[in-house]
């Protein structure tokens, strides 16, 4: 296979803007949701709840490091049967309507609106924009099978599958800068499009919020059969074990 | 219980007690520092124009570098920063694998293919 040799100017005008503009279309739309997101109300009783969830399970965790009255103590407070934590709070399961509550509707609205159409619009775009364009050479050889996803728009038997199209370009780019938004833009950004993909899995789950009821009922059972195994028994023995050994060296 | 049948060496290893967010934290900047890595190795590999199954044991040796490198600033004490050495070596492979496929042909495309 002869080697190609692309024109100068496909690299300054199609080549490097696609970089660019995936690049900043990434930072722009980490902007704009950030602009768009309203703060999301939270209830008082689901905080108190999750805090008291998120307490018996250090509870459960650490409980070694605290004496034996206050691991029970403390296990008492949430689950002694008349009136333990766990025992006392009832909570109503969460209304189960086929319609969920309208600002959540929104807030898929504009999820939607900063994640499916950027990438819609601005992926038409480069494909129309830049089509045709064999743009780049990956540094490593490829099978035949690799040819339709890299070298879309260009339709030549003959190339070698190691050519990448532009619209397949925009694709590696969009793949690879992921990490990269990590770097520029600070963790949990709204730039990475493999959340969009999660959110739509998990949609259904989250417009639901967990019942507290079922919750409850587990860590109940979790914190019932745990008990108390001190950590610190054999404390002092250890310590002058260390003392000893650091003062025979 | 066998708790009781263990060494004193290994029920000292059992109390081992972190902080959460602390952990988290350093997991992010090794996070950072492995983009970073392989950003800056896929520029390397491209500007030498490594092709091929050279390219990928370049990954491989920066990689084990980084890790090397890692190690060596946390000194005898990296028990004090991560839980295990095996995950600092693994994780994140293939999204670095990703970033640094994309800076090697980026910057092979812009030397060599032009």
């Amino acid at each position: 296979m002869a080697e190609l040799v692309l024109d100068i100017n496909i690299r300054g005008w199609v080549f490097l803007p696609i970089v660019l503009i995936t690049f900043l279309v990434g930072v722009i739309r980490h902007y704009v949701s950030l602009l768009i997101t309203s703060q999301k109300k939270v209830e008082l009783t689901q905080v108190q709840d999750s805090q008291v969830l998120i307490r018996s399970r250090m509870l459960r965790e650490n409980g070694r490091y605290i004496s034996k009255q206050g691991f029970y103590m403390r296990r008492h407070y949430f689950n002694n049967e008349e009136n333990g934590y766990f025992k006392t709070q009832k909570r109503a399961a969460p209304a189960q309507t086929a319609m969920p509550d309208p600002s959540m509707m929104t807030e898929m609205l504009k999820g939607n609106v900063t994640n499916v159409l950027p990438m819609v619009v601005i992926g038409g775009w480069i494909n129309w924009m830049f089509s045709g364009f064999v743009t780049t050479k990956v540094p490593f050889p490829l099978t035949l099978r690799f040819k339709p996803m890299l070298q879309r728009g260009i339709e030549l038997v003959s190339l070698d599958a190691a050519w990448v199209s532009s619209a397949s370009w925009y694709f590696l780019n969009v793949f690879g800068l992921r990490s990269i938004y990590a770097l520029v833009l600070g963790e949990n950004n709204a730039a990475d499009q493999s959340r969009l993909m999660q959110d739509q899995m998990s949609g259904a789950a989250m417009s639901m919020p967990m019942d507290p009821k079922v919750a409850f009922k587990a860590e109940w059972e979790a914190l019932e059969i745990s008990s108390h195994k001190w950590a610190l028994a054999d404390l002092d023995n250890e310590v002058l074990n260390v003392l000893l050994n650091k003062s025979i060296k | 219980m066998t708790e009781n049948k263990e060494s004193k060496e290994t029920k000292f290893k059992e109390l081992v007690s972190y902080s959460e967010p602390a952990l988290r934290n350093n997991s992010s900047v090794v996070e950072y520092c492995r983009t970073s890595m392989s950003a800056l190795s896929g520029c390397t590999a491209g500007i030498l124009g490594l092709t091929g199954l050279s390219g990928f044991i370049f990954y491989i040796f920066s990689v084990l570098a980084l890790w090397g490198l890692l190690l060596f600033k946390a000194g005898n004490l990296w028990q004090k920063y991560f839980l295990n050495r095996h995950s600092l070596l693994t994780g994140g492979f293939f999204s670095g694998l990703f970033t640094y496929v994309l800076f090697w042909t980026f910057l092979y495309g812009m030397v060599h293919v032009y």
